[in-house]
């Protein structure tokens, strides 16, 4: 038998190599960023960020362009977020606590819209955008993203509304208390730690929406930063320290966000997966 | 409860203002659910029953409103063509690759976190981040890692001696599918690993405690007792890896649109590029019905396989 501490040491350094592979790329767009024209073109790759040059951040966000992407993408992911959770909430609370006719109808069609692939709706929504004049507009984008987030943020807040004791709203509604009175004063308050998952989801599906934002809207000004990011690729005009530079602050709010309530979201998104 | 039982609790309603009934009128449940249930069908239900539609048409983008009836006439020309059977291959290899990878790394990671040590839930917070990177920013930073000559995957293969001639891995048609690939997987196997961690917690330390008692091996107290536990969460996974795969499109699109010369072409990808390069939104939405019949297939499959599980046990 091998002594113990062999052990340990190989899974400590399995642990530093499954870190450094899934930090690396993140770490090396900031690194490019942060390297001089000169060393970026060098022989010999620089490996750590040069802070002297920490101004292309700031050159990128005064150039405008990258602001009013962020901008933009900011006002759809709010948008997203409030429109999907405003929906999704009585949609939860209805699956969760009523019994009735076409429930289980209701159930698979969450289920079954959660694999349709954006590129094969796109179609068919364009054409819809187009007949109710949606089409280059940040709401336009509000809306369809709100429709794909919105059946796992509802089957979350379905899974979160579950595990409340039914007694509460029930010895509220004996005193009177109107359903969507209940709803709104005795069960959302008590779900803040999923609804707080459900926004982080809602959010960043909005600020990473990259094929309906490419599609639907036309005007340079009207572009989130996804589709701004994206036609960085294949264009030559912009350094590349610009192109990491706006990359990675569109990249470390989600990152960011996503540690704080990365636990919720997970239990989330399988308990949304696996039960319906 | 049904509305029949409902009806009989609170019996025949008066006309006077409801009060008491703890479940309000069998109304309330639609008026929670119609604004959600209004919304999806108008941009969900009604959108995939048009492109249902447009499958079965000969239907232009440059006249969208222009269709031409010809029945199963796409469907028959697609699995006709052999460039449409090379693109079913590519996701077969694509959606397997990812399923088998994304799962068996995550579970590789998720053991190696199980054990308690200092640090783990700094480490398990780290491994989260390439899930929670945006697609666009890993299909950027990919393509400049992958860069012929300035990037850093070629300098590191180059210094020990595998480096690709010339260096474009994105633009060879031999080795373009597994950079996709390992990106894609990259992206996928936090949240596998993360998964799988909480399902290994559930795992009864005395179960593995009792096993290793009776002198059972490392490799067999997993057989016999964490995999038992953790089974239905690893089947899971795979359903919706699957899924994911299925519908992937902008890490794909944005690395290499589909080639070179179709040689990381999914479905999605073709039926975009049929779309909206080619304009044709029959064929387009043709190749779109196969994923999703594909999609349909597999979930109804490991329902069954799940189903018998069950019946096993009992």
């Amino acid at each position: 038998m091998r002594p113990p501490h062999v052990g340990l040491t190989l899974r400590i350094i399995a642990v530093l190599v499954v870190l450094g592979i899934a930090v690396f790329p993140l770490y090396w767009m900031f690194v490019t960023a942060l390297t001089n024209n000169s060393e970026l073109f060098a022989d010999k790759a620089r490996l750590v960020p040069d802070f002297s040059q920490f101004g292309v951040f700031i050159d990128a966000l005064a150039e405008g362009k990258a602001t009013t992407w962020l901008r933009n993408s900011l006002v759809i992911a709010a948008g997203t977020t409030v429109l999907s959770i405003g929906l999704g909430i009585p949609l939860g609370y209805a699956l969760s606590r009523f019994s009735f006719r076409g429930k289980a109808l209701v159930a698979v069609v969450l289920l079954f819209t959660q694999m349709l692939p954006e590129a094969l709706m796109v179609v068919p929504l364009f054409a819809l955008f187009r007949r109710f004049d949606l089409l280059d507009s940040l709401g336009g984008l509000i809306l369809v993203n709100s429709a794909f987030v919105l059946p796992i943020v509802a089957l979350i807040l379905k899974g979160a509304i579950d595990g409340l004791p039914r007694e509460l709203e029930e010895s509220a509604r004996v005193d009177g208390a109107r359903p969507l009175t209940v709803l709104t004063r005795i069960n959302v308050p008590l779900i803040a730690p999923s609804l707080a998952a459900t926004a982080v989801i809602a959010f960043f599906h909005a600020w990473n929406e990259y094929v309906f934002a490419v599609t639907f809207i036309f005007t340079p000004g009207m572009q989130p930063a996804s589709v701004g990011i994206a036609n960085f690729i294949g264009e030559l005009g912009t350094p590349i320290q610009t192109v990491m530079a706006v990359a990675f602050m569109f990249t470390a709010p989600a990152v960011v966000f996503y540690l704080f309530v990365q636990k919720y979201v997970v239990a989330g998104m399988t308990a949304g997966a696996v039960k319906g | 409860m049904t509305v029949l039982e409902q009806q009989q609790i609170t019996g025949p309603r008066s006309g006077t203002r409801r009060r008491g009934s703890p479940l309000g009128s069998k109304w309330t449940p639609y008026f929670f659910l119609a604004p959600a249930a209004l919304f999806i069908l108008v941009f969900q239900v009604v959108p995939l029953a048009q492109e249902i539609f447009l499958s079965f048409t000969r239907t232009s983008l440059l006249n969208p409103t222009h269709s031409t009836w010809v029945g199963l006439d796409n469907f028959t020309r697609i699995f006709g063509d052999e460039d449409f059977r090379r693109t079913l291959l590519i996701t077969l290899v694509y959606v397997v690759v990812c399923v088998v990878a994304a799962v068996g790394s995550g579970l590789a990671v998720a053991l190696l976190l199980n054990k308690g040590f200092r640090g783990r839930g700094l480490a398990r917070a780290l491994v989260t981040i390439p899930w929670a990177a945006p697609g666009i920013a890993v299909a950027l930073i990919a393509i400049w890692m992958l860069n012929p000559d300035y990037g850093i995957v070629n300098r590191f293969l180059d210094a020990v001696g595998l480096g690709v001639p010339g260096g474009a891995i994105l633009d060879s048609p031999r080795y373009a599918l597994p950079a996709v690939l390992a990106t894609t997987i990259w992206q996928l196997f936090p949240f596998t690993s993360v998964v799988l961690l909480s399902a290994l917690q559930s795992v009864p330390p005395h179960l593995t405690e009792a096993a290793t008692m009776d002198g059972a091996g490392r490799w067999w107290t997993f057989r016999a007792v964490t995999w038992q536990v953790i089974k239905p969460t690893v089947g899971l996974l795979a359903v919706l890896m699957t899924i994911w795969s299925l519908r992937r499109f902008e890490l794909i699109w944005l690395m290499t649109k589909g080639g070179p010369v179709g040689a990381t072409e999914t479905l999605v990808i073709d039926l975009y590029s049929q779309a909206f390069d080619s304009k044709q939104l029959g064929s387009a939405a043709a190749v779109g019905m196969v994923g999703v019949v594909i999609s349909l297939i597999v979930i109804a499959g490991s329902r069954f396989v799940a189903r018998a599980a069950e019946r096993e046990a009992r």
